[in-house]
């Protein structure tokens, strides 16, 4: 089957094409917006929020990968939600259009989904279920248990700000470029984690809740109280080091609770978050520990893609989960379960 | 007026008073530093007019909606946050202002981070750091 994928949910406008058979999901062509400016001036600093910018990108991405007519395309999968409403939108309403004008069954997917199904794309290796799930990125930080393909249960998510968020605050406190992630993690390697103690919010309530506000603004305080230091790079290493600690202690703690609890039979990590090395590290050795399969995907399939809209849209059009192009409706609040 | 507040809850009890207040149709522009405490407030706020929306940082999504069932005037809050925005253009290319309705509350974090993009807020609500969790509000009616 080969599914064609759009998703536009927030910044980027991406297109993807997934072949599928059996259990198996391989990706034919996947092009992110950010990735055809070859010259892009901003690398991905500019929120590409307006419709307009979706719009005016979508029409010839998708000439470069489909035929005018569809032929070769057996199902259309697209991102209905969370998301930007204006955004999601503009994915929508092309799909809806594609699948009323070519005859093809059309399939929603929530954009969590498709993070967790970055797991399944171009690997043999196939996680187990039932999976627990950590999604960590900018806009989202959630545990959820999947059942079966299409079968999830929210186990808990953030309070206030995403991990990735958290990330991407304190590197700016720290004066570090956007996208904050990858400075943390490269100032924290000369840093020592126990420099400071900042808080581990939420682990002594026993619920898979994640709060990672009082940690950006705890790090904020101690920036304060130390304003002269703040061109010494020991002291930023420092500070990166001990505060990338307190959300991987945090993050680790909770999913290997979640996974004690609910005894899944493998762990994926998905969300750009799961670019974080030591957040790798520490769930590896974690699951391990308890002899436990985890799956990290691809750095390419955890960034906001629509290879992985395609990869869960596959595994939905198997069961045949298809709706009414004409009643499909964007859903900005759309939870996974 | 200016408060003083000493924790989270309290912020979010002076939020849930400023609730009351609304009818549907204002912009509320939510100012203050990271770490002010500006999505407490949201989260006080959306609570107080009876949403079980739940509501976090819109940092990286840039646009909640939350439904709001049982007010009396009020059927959505549309909490937004303009951190991540660097060009006037962008913020416009938004239309912000067209989600104005007579059933619906803004709620816009980081309205000042451009200064060249008039806003034409009806509550400024403005929250300092004033030592540890102690912070200082004042809402301003325009």
């Amino acid at each position: 089957m080969r599914v064609l994928a759009i998703e536009t949910s927030c910044d980027e406008t991406a297109i993807a094409i997934l072949v599928g058979e059996g259990d198996r999901v391989t990706v034919e062509t996947s092009l992110v917006r950010s990735q055809i400016d070859i010259h892009q001036a901003y690398g991905g600093v500019v929120p590409e929020v307006a419709a307009r910018e979706h719009l005016e990108m979508i029409m010839p991405m998708l000439l470069r990968t489909v035929r005018h007519d569809g032929e070769g395309i057996d199902a259309i999968a697209v991102t209905y939600g969370p998301g930007l409403a204006p955004a999601l939108r503009v994915g929508v309403e092309t799909a809806k259009t594609l699948a009323w004008a070519w005859n093809k069954p059309l399939i929603p997917v929530c954009h969590l989904e498709g993070h967790i199904y970055a797991n399944w794309i171009d690997r043999e290796m196939l996680p187990t279920f039932p999976v627990l799930a950590l999604i960590v990125s900018g806009g989202h930080t959630e545990l959820i248990l999947m059942h079966d393909h299409g079968k999830f249960e929210r186990l808990g998510e953030t309070l206030d700000d995403a991990a990735g968020e958290a990330f991407d605050k304190v590197a700016k406190m720290l004066g570090l470029p956007y996208p904050g992630g990858p400075e943390i993690a490269a100032f924290a390697q000369s840093g020592d984690p126990k420099s400071f103690t900042f808080p581990r919010a939420l682990l002594d309530r026993d619920d898979f809740m994640f709060s990672f506000s009082g940690v950006k603004t705890s790090v904020l305080y101690e920036l304060r109280r130390q304003e002269a230091r703040m061109g010494d790079d020991a002291f930023r290493s420092d500070i990166a080091a001990s505060f990338q600690e307190a959300v991987v202690d945090v993050l680790v703690q909770k999913t290997m609770r979640a996974a004690g609890k609910y005894a899944p039979a493998s762990i994926v990590l998905a969300g750009g978050v799961a670019a974080n090395v030591a957040l790798r590290e520490r769930l590896q050795g974690a699951a391990e520990s308890i002899g436990m399969p985890l799956y990290l995907p691809d750095f390419k399939y955890s960034l906001d893609n629509a290879a992985m809209i395609g990869a869960a849209g596959y595994f939905r059009a198997k069961q045949e989960r298809f709706m009414n192009p004409l009643e499909l409706v964007a859903d900005p609040n759309l939870d996974i379960v | 007026m200016t408060y003083t507040t000493t924790s989270a809850a309290e912020t979010q009890v002076i939020a849930a008073n400023l609730a009351k207040q609304l009818y549907g149709g204002e912009f509320i522009s939510l100012i203050g530093d990271l770490g002010a405490g500006k999505t407490t407030f949201a989260q006080g706020l959306v609570a107080a007019l009876g949403s079980l929306a739940r509501v976090k940082s819109p940092t990286f999504t840039v646009m909640h909606e939350y439904p709001v069932t049982g007010h009396a005037s009020i059927r959505r809050v549309v909490h937004c946050d303009l951190y991540r925005f660097t060009k006037a253009e962008e913020i416009r290319a938004l239309e912000l202002e067209e989600y104005r309705s007579l059933d619906t509350v803004i709620l816009a974090e980081w309205t000042d981070m451009l200064p060249d993009v008039d806003w034409t807020p009806d509550i400024i609500v403005s929250i300092l750091h004033a030592g540890n969790d102690a912070r200082t509000i004042e809402i301003c009616e325009k």
